[in-house]
């Protein structure tokens, strides 16, 4: 971090409230829009429960599409948010601090998103979802199957959201009393009952440090065992071949991380494009999180390479054939190398050069490009898998989402943006505490002719 | 002394000072050192022994070679895995790690030991013309039939000198302190291994790239080398055992026990070795909280595995559950478990024991053990199934196999060698990093701020 600008606590407040004291000319068209867009999936979701999932592509063999891609997609970039915030917290890197907030939100609408995705969307008869939780017939006390993935799935989900919902409100209670402050009528009252009496004595400080670094650690676990359980939904099986591997779980949850923070990246270029904040999210920021994503993205390439290594290792005929099909068949096969060129082969070259590493513009073109490749990566793993001609397997379709998915699909990402939009409203999206202590602890030290930026410790 | 690392407190010392006290410990060592060595070495002639009553077997019966690739194994996992140590945290330019980076980079001299105990493993190894189930496709592709041992032998070969190199690199602008302050025989010696250092910045950056590129070029071959060897000398051997897991588990298993053992050299080197200037809580805790990391992760790459077989149930995965873990070498899964996992998670949580000297090193002392188990359990089961007539699915559950004299005199002569030719690498080598410490001197100031005083650390790009 060799960029440092010195900035008061005034301007760093007047910065950063921007876009919650003021409305900019675009907001209400882009809520609008996205708005439209949200409802339009509703509508189409309306469809499908009046007229049953005979609407959608999913027939015998494949019964799970896009939903379930869409699902594991969401359940990926919600890992944004713990990697970037939790992780880095407890690591102390400095370089953190503008970054968190909207990693945590992010996972926060990306996790309502695979709510929607999976057990709203794609049960098809989403009121009987109680069932999954609650015992069928109390009186007769026939209880739910735990040993089914599906029900560690709502639990491991419902969790996660609970804890980074607790994540994102604790982070925010100090700039809530900011805003507070500022604020008059109806609006101070909310934010004054948002921000529980906060007044900054050391007391409050020492207690949301402490919060902060607990959840960081407590979360952790529950990271690990969300997408862990999500991949074990597919791995515990034994009928399609290549489920049916024990790397799923960290390799689900190494690509998690690199989708995830791949989109805190656009996401961070979308706020500079968008607010202005260059003078928080700098160059340094885009080239310590490209470094990162060159790690993280390698590890994801050798947990593929393992997995595909022991497809081959197996050496049977059923786990040939899945492959022969992902890899060789038409449109699979396109689709297969568009996911290793999108996911790895075009990014991560590019991040070895600090000037992309650097730039807004390569950094959101690659960002973006990772989740293409990692969406057709889960796309790749769910639907060629279900449509594989097995044993006791006598319907040989083939799955082409149909409309009513397309939309509920546009429908999720719709849902993301229009919740980043409205947050964004009311809340500030750059931590203004965060910024102003990493401010405080900035320091500098001259060794010769150069100068070192440096932090205070304790 | 207090060189100002402690809690970043206290008297700062000078560059010339550092030089000189810790040049100084490297000269005197006392009878202790000595007699140690001498004991390590007897030992080591030991392991001589048992090697050459185990030869009496020959390689062709492969179930007694069993604890000799465990020996291996374990060295590798454990001695091989430190110098990541050094690695990792010096590319994320953590203060922290500069009085134990050599600790671990010296490490790097086990593999020597470490290769030469590879080679009757390699040929201890059946051929694949026994049908069993390998990566190589033999029968399929033009493969030779000793295709795993050739390439597990290049890689390991590749891992030592890589290692080798990294340490020589690292210790340059040690050699050239020791150049400048010896005579005769030794400043030749030093002079040659010093290479003309005498610290111009392009020096300095022509050693800052080297160490990164040979890091990374490090960990991919200790990876490279945890894939090919748990592939073609555990995984192989028992039919039905398909884990695209496990590989990574042994890695990750490396790194564990490679944070574990230099716990242990740094305590020694505390200690015993008059190091308590360099060496104090900062270290300990930092490489604490790595463990505990580490021991957290162990549970879930086990798990991991465990949960796709148990639920899959398989015949072929039940069978392989029944050898590895809950069958004849379930006391061993036990013991494992609990100091690899239960331990750490149990004893870690707790803060005092966390932020203490003691706590960590006791804690890396049972993950030891767990690691020396765990390999055990590993490669004496997969070497007692080799001779299994169906390469496919293991329909007889071998008995667990005990060791005899022989495996004993291997294990403690091995482990004796290893501990002997580290010792005898600090003997040339400094274990505590001189540059790196002189350096820091530069990173770190302490200045007033508001009524107290903090401690300020750069950190350059």
């Amino acid at each position: 971090m060799q960029e440092h600008v010195q900035l008061t606590q005034k301007q760093i407040n007047d910065d950063l409230l921007s876009s919650v004291l003021h409305t900019p000319r675009w907001w209400w068209p882009a809520v609008i829009v996205t708005g439209i867009i949200f409802l339009t999936g509703m509508g189409a979701f309306g469809y499908m429960l009046n007229q049953g999932v005979g609407v959608t592509g999913l027939n015998r063999p494949v019964f799970w599409g896009a939903y379930m891609v869409n699902f594991v997609f969401f359940i990926g970039i919600s890992h944004a948010g713990i990697m970037i915030s939790a992780i880095l917290r407890l690591t102390q890197a400095e370089w953190r601090r503008p970054v968190t907030r909207a990693a945590e939100v992010l996972t926060v609408f990306s996790l309502m998103s695979a709510l929607m995705a999976a057990p709203l969307v794609h049960v098809g008869r989403p009121w009987r979802a109680d069932l999954w939780v609650f015992p069928y017939d109390f009186a007769r006390g026939i209880w739910i199957n735990i040993r089914s993935p599906f029900i560690w799935d709502p639990s491991a989900v419902m969790t996660y959201l609970t804890a980074s919902s607790l994540f994102v409100f604790i982070a925010l209670i100090p700039d809530l009393a900011v805003i507070r402050d500022r604020a008059s009528g109806y609006t101070r009252k909310f934010y004054a009952l948002m921000a529980m009496g906060w007044r900054g004595t050391p007391r409050q400080w020492k207690l949301q440090a402490i919060a902060g670094i607990l959840l960081s650690a407590l979360v952790l676990p529950v990271f690990v065992s969300v997408h862990s359980i999500v991949s074990w939904d597919f791995a515990v099986q034994i009928a399609p071949e290549a489920w049916h591997s024990t790397i799923f779980a960290p390799y689900f949850i190494i690509g998690a991380i690199h989708s995830g923070v791949s989109a805190v990246a656009t996401l961070m270029v979308i706020m500079v494009w968008v607010w202005g904040w260059d003078k928080y999210l700098k160059p340094d920021h885009l080239d310590a999180i490209g470094r990162l994503l060159i790690i993280v993205a390698t590890t994801w390439f050798f947990f593929f390479f393992l997995e595909w290594v022991f497809a081959l290792y197996t050496l049977e005929d059923a786990e040939l054939a899945m492959r022969d099909l992902q890899v060789f068949q038409w449109p699979w096969s396109g689709l297969f190398i568009l996911f290793l060129v999108t996911a790895y082969f075009i990014p991560v070259p590019m991040w070895l050069f600090k000037s992309i590493r650097r730039s807004y513009f390569w950094m959101f073109v690659t960002t973006i490009l990772v989740n293409i490749g990692m969406w057709l990566e889960r796309f790749l793993i769910i639907v060629p898998g279900t449509m594989r001609r097995g044993e006791f397997i006598f319907d040989w379709g083939s799955y082409h989402p149909s409309i009513i998915e397309i939309l509920m699909v546009i429908m999720t990402f719709a849902w993301v943006v229009l919740g980043m939009l409205v947050f964004t409203k009311l809340f500030p999206l750059i931590p203004l505490f965060d910024i102003k202590e990493g401010m405080v602890g900035r320091d500098e030290i001259r060794i010769g002719r150069r100068i070192v930026p440096a932090s205070i410790r304790e | 002394m207090n060189n100002g690392a402690h809690n970043g407190h206290g008297a700062l010392m000078t560059p010339k000072a550092v030089e000189d006290d810790l040049l100084d410990k490297g000269r005197l060592r006392g009878s202790t050192f000595r007699i140690a060595v001498i004991v390590f070495a007897v030992l080591s002639v030991l392991g001589v022994v048992g090697f050459v009553i185990r030869l009496a077997d020959g390689f062709g019966n492969t179930p007694v070679w069993g604890y000799h690739a465990a020996l291996f194994a374990f060295i590798l996992t454990a001695a091989q895995g430190a110098p990541m140590v050094a690695i990792a945290p010096r590319i994320a330019n953590a203060h922290w790690r500069r009085s134990i980076s050599r600790v671990a980079e010296l490490f790097s001299l086990v593999g020597i030991v470490s290769f030469v105990i590879y080679i009757p493993v390699a040929w201890a190894l059946p051929s694949m013309e026994d049908g069993r189930r390998t990566l190589w496709f033999y029968g399929e592709l033009n493969m030779p039939a000793h295709m795993p041992e050739i390439t597990t032998t290049l890689v390991l070969l590749a891992l030592t000198v890589n290692g080798l190199w990294l340490l020589w690199v690292s210790a340059m602008p040690d050699f050239a302190m020791l150049r400048d302050r010896s005579t005769g025989k030794k400043k030749v010696w030093f002079s040659r291994l010093a290479r003309g250092w005498v610290g111009t910045s392009g020096q300095w950056n022509w050693q800052k790239h080297r160490l990164g590129i040979l890091g990374a070029f490090y960990f991919m071959m200790l990876v490279t080398a945890h894939f090919a060897f748990s592939l073609d000398f555990g995984m192989s051997l028992v039919p039905g055992w398909i884990d695209a897991l496990y590989p990574a588990t042994h890695a990750h298993n490396s790194l564990q026990a490679g944070v574990a053992i230099t716990l242990i050299t740094m305590y020694v080197l505390y200690r015993f070795g008059g190091y308590k200037d360099y060496i104090n809580l900062d270290q300990f805790w930092g490489l604490g909280k790595l463990l505990f990391s580490l021991s957290l992760l162990w549970f879930w790459f086990w798990f991991s595995s465990f949960i796709i077989f148990w639920f899959g149930a398989k015949p072929s995965e039940e069978a392989v559950l029944d050898l590895l873990f809950v069958g004849p070498y379930l006391p061993i899964f036990f013991i494992v478990f609990t100091f690899a996992f239960l331990v750490p998670l149990w004893a870690m949580i707790w803060n005092p024991l966390r932020k203490s000297v003691w706590g960590p090193v006791t804690i890396a002392c049972g993950v030891l053990i767990a690691t020396l188990f765990d390999r055990i359990r590993v490669y004496v089961a997969a070497f007692s199934v080799s001779e299994s007539t169906n390469k496919h699915l293991m329909v007889e559950i071998p008995g667990a196999v005990l060791p005899d004299v022989a495996d004993v005199l291997i294990w403690v002569g091995g482990i004796s060698a290893c501990i002997l030719i580290y010792m005898l690498g600090t003997r040339i080598i400094p274990p505590i990093n001189i540059w790196e410490q002189k350096e820091v001197l530069l990173y770190r100031i302490h200045k007033p701020f508001h009524r107290t005083e903090v401690q300020v650390l750069g950190k350059p790009e």
